[in-house]
């Protein structure tokens, strides 16, 4: 392109009065701005705010209660998802959704097939037409992969890759779709600092190719260093547009969303030393997947009332442990003590849950259909047994239903809104709402060590901060936590120890200051290095 | 992804010339069933193993096929290839019409709509005596007749069902192997996700669904003129259960898998004959242990058990 005059930016989609309601529930409420050609904007907001709403909108999920969508001059809401692909529109998902049985370039190829607009009939034939398409998608796929670097794992299947590739790979795959406006939800959750920069990089030079990018996430450092342009929404109404800098210090917004600086208080809290009496304590544990080995030898320990971190890259087995410890999957070699009992002798996960220990999932794993109540009931079952046996499930009226209700009001306590929508369906919550349900859930139990596998994925960064000071309260109530964080920082700020694992070893333990502190395990493993530390970049988009 | 072999080709063709030459018409005779099934079982792994949706009412398909082609035959007076590809064409056109129905539902939901379906056709091939002869069925059916040379005894029908089989294998591992068959096994996964990248999962559904509609209607037709007798019996639900099976030991999304399973059912089949109306009970324990145990069929499941025992008595040697 050669450079006459400038001409004025050409507005792409404006978003023009949308509201959506759901029943009684208004997730939109007259919502207009604009995007322009080859800008980058940022959609951010609290949980539950509207932004994957307004994505479904403008991608053909959703048809919006009233108001429009219109893609260069002309109207496209309410039409299928399909068609608003055919129209240059591309979308990934929150929850990464990557086909698991095709390979990497086959999920990159995959998106391509439909702008070929090969038909039916040519398909039957290994040769003419269908090796001609296929050949052309398996290079420009391969180009896709190249570009967000993934050439290596090409030929390795979806579902094996570490979320962050996966990530990548969805990327890579829309834009195969040939889709010039890329709406990305939530790219970066649940990826370590390494992988944020890697999608950092993409994001800019996807810019740099004229694409034009809707980007929601709740990582700050992320918003800040790709935007052009920021839209927050709370509670489905848009209350900022406007530029970084100008968006960043509204205090509507700060308010809203921000919320304050991470460490504000921890250091009070935490000063309460914790018992040195052990509650969990592993030995030599290791753990294999068919010859892939995932833990290798590792030893932790948790003491009665403390918070224990697990950090380290993806893909480092600090799942794998914790599963180990609630029973899903077999150690190969290792004891795991709990309370002087052994775990590794109990049968079935159910019967180490009644033991205390609690497990709040990756990916959350709710009861979609069942209303929230319905799932903190379930999650409240195991008490029940252990309380009153089987007559407690049987009879669940037994007038003890006060207990059920007392517990139901401390997770109430911690997530607020969840009281609100007791009697929705868990399958329609936002991303962060779900989280903090399956944290609520795991509580009903009544467990005394909680192992929780990133906690913070999805949640807005206000929340988080409350999420963690929720975490120190209950530590403070006694409860025994080994929290997994890939928000490594924000981890070992409340931790009393940490474990630094890295490919299956424990590379590093300690006081979880000394281990922020230190500048090697933190450029080496946890992927920030000192002159830039992520929570100044954090703080400094915050104050 | 990779093209396909010719191996597995040529080892079938030698496997059936040196059936040939054992000369043992009841073999040969089994073997045509073999090819006729084989049909609507590849169909239905289309359906259900690439692109995930199930079918309880695949056996509507095969009667439609036979039962039309015949009739079509007979009522336009036209020559019975002509009829066929008739036949094949309705039913296809049948199929997308039914996939627009149905297909808005999943899951369990999606089963019962298909299975209603089949049991649907089957009464109607019971109750319309007028033009199935009902119960009793239809007789005479003239065999396939070629340039006035007609296709009668076993042998001489094996080659035109093999032949129709070996076509019907090719067509279907090309199209898995495809573009279009990677949107196919994409809309298994997850339909949103296609809908997201430009096709319609729905559409691909009811392609799916006209391919192997059409696929089991053919094999129907084969079947009335090999037979040269039709009764509604054959096309009930216990048929689209035994193609469930077939396609279950196959393991699912595997073409040649699924040659394996109809092979196996067949055989099986034969064995049970003593047992007499009592053999579906077996069948659906087979079923059951197919479905919980092999997930990726019988034969990798028996490789994958060779392999694991070969390893263990090497590590025990040493
Ligand atoms: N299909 C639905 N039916 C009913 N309510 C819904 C449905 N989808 C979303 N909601 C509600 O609409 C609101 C907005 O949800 P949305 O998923 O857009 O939030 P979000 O801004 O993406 O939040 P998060 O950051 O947590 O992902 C939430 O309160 C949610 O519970
Ligand atoms: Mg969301």
């Amino acid at each position: 392109m050669t450079a006459q005059t400038v001409p004025a930016p050409k507005r792409v989609i404006d978003i023009e009065a949308v509201t959506m309601a759901f029943g009684g529930l208004t997730a939109l409420r007259d919502v207009s701005f604009s995007i322009f050609e080859n800008e980058t904007v940022s959609l951010i907001g609290p949980n539950g705010a509207g932004k994957t709403t307004l994505l479904n909108v403008i991608a053909g999920n959703l048809r919006p209660s009233s108001g429009r969508v219109v893609l260069r001059g002309e109207p496209i809401q309410g039409l299928p998802p399909n068609e608003i692909n055919a129209r240059g529109i591309g979308r990934t998902f929150q929850s990464v959704e990557i086909f698991a049985t095709l390979t990497v370039l086959e999920n990159a190829m995959a998106g391509g097939v439909a702008a070929t607009a090969i038909g039916l009939a040519p398909s039957f034939l290994p040769w003419g037409k269908a090796r001609r398409v296929q050949n052309d998608l398996a290079r420009r796929a391969r180009e896709m992969l190249d570009f967000v670097g993934l050439s290596a794992a090409a030929d390795m299947p979806g579902g094996t890759l570490p979320t962050g590739q996966q990530r990548l790979l969805g990327i890579a795959r829309v834009m195969m779709s040939g889709a010039r406006v890329l709406l990305l939800d939530e790219p970066g959750a649940g990826l370590n600092e390494t992988e944020k920069s890697a999608l950092i990089n993409v994001i800019s030079r996807l810019s740099d190719k004229g694409y034009t990018i809707i980007v929601v996430e709740h990582d700050m450092a992320l918003v800040a260093q790709v935007s052009d342009r920021i839209v927050v929404l709370d509670q489905g109404r848009l209350i900022a547009d406007g530029l970084p800098d100008a968006v960043k210090h509204d205090p509507v917004v700060i308010q809203a969303y921000l919320g304050r600086s991470h460490d504000h208080g921890v250091a009070r809290l935490r000063t309460q030393v914790a018992r040195s009496e052990k509650l969990l304590e592993i030995d030599r544990l290791s753990i294999r997947y068919g010859g892939v080995t995932a833990l290798d030898n590792a030893n932790v320990h948790v003491n009665k009332g403390e918070i224990v971190a697990l950090v380290g890259p993806n893909g480092a087995g600090k799942s794998s442990l914790v599963k180990a410890v609630a029973g899903f999957v077999k150690p190969a070699t290792g004891t795991i003590r709990y309370d002087g009992a052994d775990l590794r002798a109990l049968r079935s996960p159910d019967a180490v849950t009644r033991k205390g220990v609690s497990l709040v999932p990756e990916g959350r794993a709710l009861f979609p259909s069942l209303t929230i109540t319905d799932n903190l009931a379930l999650g409240y079952y195991t008490e029940r047994f252990r309380n009153w046996g089987l007559r407690g499930l049987i009879a669940p009226g037994l007038n003890r239903n006060d207990a059920f209700e007392e517990r139901k009001e401390i997770a109430f306590r911690l997530f607020p809104i969840l009281k609100e929508r007791q009697q929705q369906q868990a399958g329609m919550l936002s991303g962060g709402q779900a989280q903090m349900l399956a944290i609520a859930r795991s509580l009903m139990s009544n467990p005394r060590l909680l192992l929780l596998d990133e906690p913070s994925l999805g949640l807005a960064p206000k929340v988080i901060d409350e999420i963690l000071h929720k975490l120190l309260e209950l530590r403070a109530g006694g409860l025994s936590i080994l929290l997994i964080e890939q928000n490594a920082q924000a981890a070992l700020q409340i931790a009393d120890r940490a474990y630094v694992l890295s490919t299956g070893r424990i590379v590093a333990d300690g006081a979880a200051d000394s281990i922020l502190a230190d500048p090697n395990i933190a450029s080496a493993y946890l992927g920030w290095d000192e002159n830039k530390p992520q929570a100044e970049t954090l703080r400094s988009a915050v104050s | 992804m990779k093209q396909q072999g010719i191996w597995p080709y040529l080892l079938l063709v030698a496997g059936l010339i040196g059936l040939q030459f054992s000369g043992s018409n009841y073999l040969t005779n089994l073997a045509n069933f073999v090819a006729i099934q084989a049909l609507p079982a590849i169909g239905l792994s289309l359906l259900m193993g690439y692109t995930g949706q199930i079918s309880l009412g695949h056996a509507a398909f095969y009667g439609l096929g036979a039962y039309g082609s015949v009739l079509l035959a007979t009522l336009l007076g036209v020559n019975m290839w002509l009829a066929m590809v008739l036949a094949a064409v309705l039913v296809g056109i049948a199929a997308w019409a039914l996939g627009w129905l149905v297909f808005r539902l999943e899951g369990h939901y999606l089963a019962m709509a298909t299975l209603g379906f089949g049991i649907i056709v089957h009464v109607i091939l019971v109750e319309m005596h007028d033009w199935t002869g009902g119960p009793n069925g239809m007789t005479g059916i003239e065999p396939m007749n070629l340039f006035g040379h007609e296709f009668y005894s076993d042998k001489q029908v094996f080659p035109i069902v093999w032949g129709a089989c070996i076509l019907g294998i090719f067509f279907a591992e090309s199209l898995v192997r495809s573009p279009v068959g990677l949107l196919m096994r994409g809309v298994s996964e997850n339909g949103r996700v296609v809908a997201s990248l430009g096709a319609s999962p729905d559409r691909m559904k009811r392609l799916v669904l006209m391919v192997s509609g059409i696929y089991a209607a053919v094999a129907g037709a084969l079947y009335a003129r090999y037979v040269g007798y039709l009764s509604p019996g054959p096309f009930d639900v216990g048929f689209s259960i035994k193609l469930l099976l077939m396609v279950a030991i196959g393991g699912f999304a595997q073409i040649w898998g699924v040659l394996f399973g109809v092979a196996f059912v067949a055989l099986v089949s034969e064995l049970l004959k003593p047992l007499g109306g009592y053999d579906i009970i077996v069948f659906g324990v087979l079923l059951v242990v197919a479905v919980v145990y092999c997930r990726d069929g019988l034969l990798q499941t028996l490789f994958a058990g060779v392999r694991g025992t070969l390893r263990l008595a090497r590590k025990s040697v040493s």
